[in-house]
């Protein structure tokens, strides 16, 4: 069988729970309308006309609801994470550690499964999206696929990362808990990196810029609105550049853990 | 010669300041049954695992036909297959999904994994449980899962650790049945229970292990020769036994107790002491009504070795 075809296999492990977890999905797709078409058109309505100095013209509301995309399509492949977590707890990573597949196949598998259910899991969210923006250009609803494909990658590969590191359940809740707390709010998911600046805290504004949920959606914004790149401090390019930087970086990483130290036991 | 499977060489394995195993030797030779003899917490699923590559040896090595678990470790995978202590499945998976999953993943083509997912599951009885969610399943049929996985992929060497527990023991019959058929098949297999009646049932050579050590190996009888004086020969006769003579002529097969019509001689390898005791008996004149010969268990045998119960 060649790797490739391996990898592929091994990544269905992830989209075969996918299936099983219908309901939760239908449940995460009604709450997500609500919040896009009701709670965000309400914060909308607060927020002035004049942050859309700051926005390069485009409307607060289209604006935040990218944001919210974003932090959906983060939380989401936290989650996986958590499953992967779970699977530790169960005993299922042993079983995978057991399989005649190498390791760094494994490990390239589970991040790529990771990463596709999450983008299936968001899917449905995300036409919801483009349908209020009005995109229906498939250039478009291509590249923010494949981006956030890399994204969701990249997070995974760090709560795997995480989980197998920490190697207990209750460490893990509160690390990821916090990192996903800071992650979020260090972000221009919901301000635009000019709001933040305007702030003078510098710290804020350097963990936003380095931020890649900044970055996933500022990139979506400049992608669907041209206008935004006004304002953004940095290009579609270097975001992208960025965000397969952050994934690359965090898979070779989980690669190299699950060749050299991963083996189960001793988890909490 | 016989050619070695698994050879473990002075393995240790510590998690932390606890060890789990210390110092094992131990060769395991082709297409034999070899069990791994131990109560709870003894250190056999530690080897196991680590023979499986999901553990990494602290020092020493494991060969798995000449392939070091430490540095081949995708090579000695190839060849073995593990149905776990524990069945491995979240409580939204469904048997047959994972089935299938295990087939593709061990390189059967998609037609090929269906027809002998289906093949597996109809010998083990599961094929009615196919799509029900695992939480659904009784603990039995979760470790028939497990052990189908095994079965599905024959591998040249088949770990089952604990393959009976929580099975029925009608079933557990069957599963005896098939791991004898897998070793007919050409797979080694490497048993590991606290269970004596399925090692002495299912096993050919055992090694006992206790708090990490090896403290003995050898073929059943051996390991039961191994108990001094741990045979026993039960004699009834057809009266009582006052004769202090005839007595004494008994006690050179061992140490006797006489119970009214009953004299038990407690002795090594019985079997071959047992029609001198009938002469010596008749040229006393006493009429022997019955005679039996007991060996003892491998329950008595590990608490000859190491002081203590199986099931601690």
């Amino acid at each position: 069988m060649s790797r490739l075809k391996t990898i592929l296999l091994v990544a269905t492990w992830d989209l075969m729970k996918l299936r099983n977890q219908k309901v939760f999905v239908a449940m995460r797709l009604a709450w997500f309308t609500v919040q896009v078409l009701v709670f965000a058109r309400a914060i909308s309505y607060i927020v002035t006309r004049t942050v859309e100095n700051y926005t390069g013209g485009v409307e607060y509301y289209y604006f935040y609801i990218l944001g919210v995309y974003t932090t959906l399509l983060y939380s989401t492949s936290i989650a996986r994470g958590y499953m992967v977590a779970e699977e530790f707890d169960d005993g299922i990573v042993e079983y995978h550690l057991s399989l005649p597949v190498k390791r760094s196949t494994l490990a390239i598998g589970r991040v790529l499964g990771g990463g596709v259910s999450t983008l299936i899991f968001t899917l449905p969210m995300m036409i919801i999206v483009y349908t209020v923006l009005r995109v229906r250009d498939p250039v478009i609803v291509a590249i923010s696929l494949a981006s956030a494909l890399v994204f969701s990658a990249g997070v995974v590969s760090l709560v795997i990362l995480l989980v197998f590191t920490i190697k207990s359940t209750d460490l893990t809740d509160i690390i990821v808990g916090a990192i996903d707390a800071l992650l979020v709010r260090l972000s221009t998911v919901f301000y635009p990196l000019p709001v933040i600046a305007s702030t003078g805290i510098a710290p804020y504004y350097v963990a936003a810029t380095l931020n890649p949920i900044s970055h996933m959606s500022d990139f979506l914004r400049i992608l669907v609105f041209p206008e935004y790149y006004l304002v953004a401090p940095y290009g579609p390019l270097a975001s992208i550049l960025y965000l397969v930087g952050f994934s690359m970086g965090l898979l070779l990483l989980a690669i190299e853990f699950y060749e050299k130290k991963l083996e189960t036991g001793g988890w909490r | 010669m016989r050619r070695k499977a698994v050879e473990i060489i002075n393995f240790t394995k510590k998690f932390g300041d606890f060890t789990a195993v210390e110092d094992l030797n131990l060769d395991i030779y082709e297409n034999e049954i070899f069990g791994l003899l131990g109560p709870n917490g003894s250190g056999k699923t530690t080897t196991l695992l680590t023979i499986a590559t999901v553990y990494k040896p602290t020092s020493g090595d494991i060969y798995v036909y000449g392939h070091s678990v430490t540095r081949e470790d995708y090579e000695v995978r190839k060849l073995v297959g593990i149905a776990f202590q524990e069945p491995k499945a979240m409580w939204i998976d469904k048997a047959i999904d994972l089935l299938t999953w295990h087939a593709r993943i061990v390189g059967y083509p998609r037609e090929e994994a269906k027809r002998v997912v289906r093949e597996v599951m109809e010998l083990l009885g599961l094929w009615e449980h196919r799509n029900k969610y695992f939480y659904q399943l009784s603990g039995g049929t979760r470790k028939k899962v497990e052990l189908a996985k095994v079965l599905i992929q024959k591998p040249r060497i088949a770990i089952l650790d604990e393959p009976t527990a929580q099975v029925d023991v009608l079933s557990k019959h069957a599963l005896w049945d098939v791991i004898k058929k897998l070793r007919s098949e050409g797979t080694t297999v490497i048993i590991a229970t606290n269970d004596m009646f399925e090692a002495e049932r299912v096993c050919e050579r055992i090694a006992i292990i206790y708090r990490g050590k090896l403290r003995a190996l050898g073929t059943i009888s051996e390991l039961k020769d191994s108990v001094p004086k741990g045979d026993i020969i039960e004699i009834q006769v057809q009266e009582e036994l006052r004769d202090r003579e005839a007595l004494r002529e008994l006690e050179v097969f061992g140490r006797v107790s006489v119970n009214s019509d009953m004299i038990t001689i407690y002795s090594d390898k019985a079997e071959e002491k047992v029609v001198d005791v009938i002469d010596a008996l008749r040229k006393r004149g006493l009429q022997v009504k019955r005679i039996m010969v007991k060996e003892p268990s491998l329950d008595d045998v590990f608490t000859y070795l190491t002081g203590a119960k199986l099931r601690e």
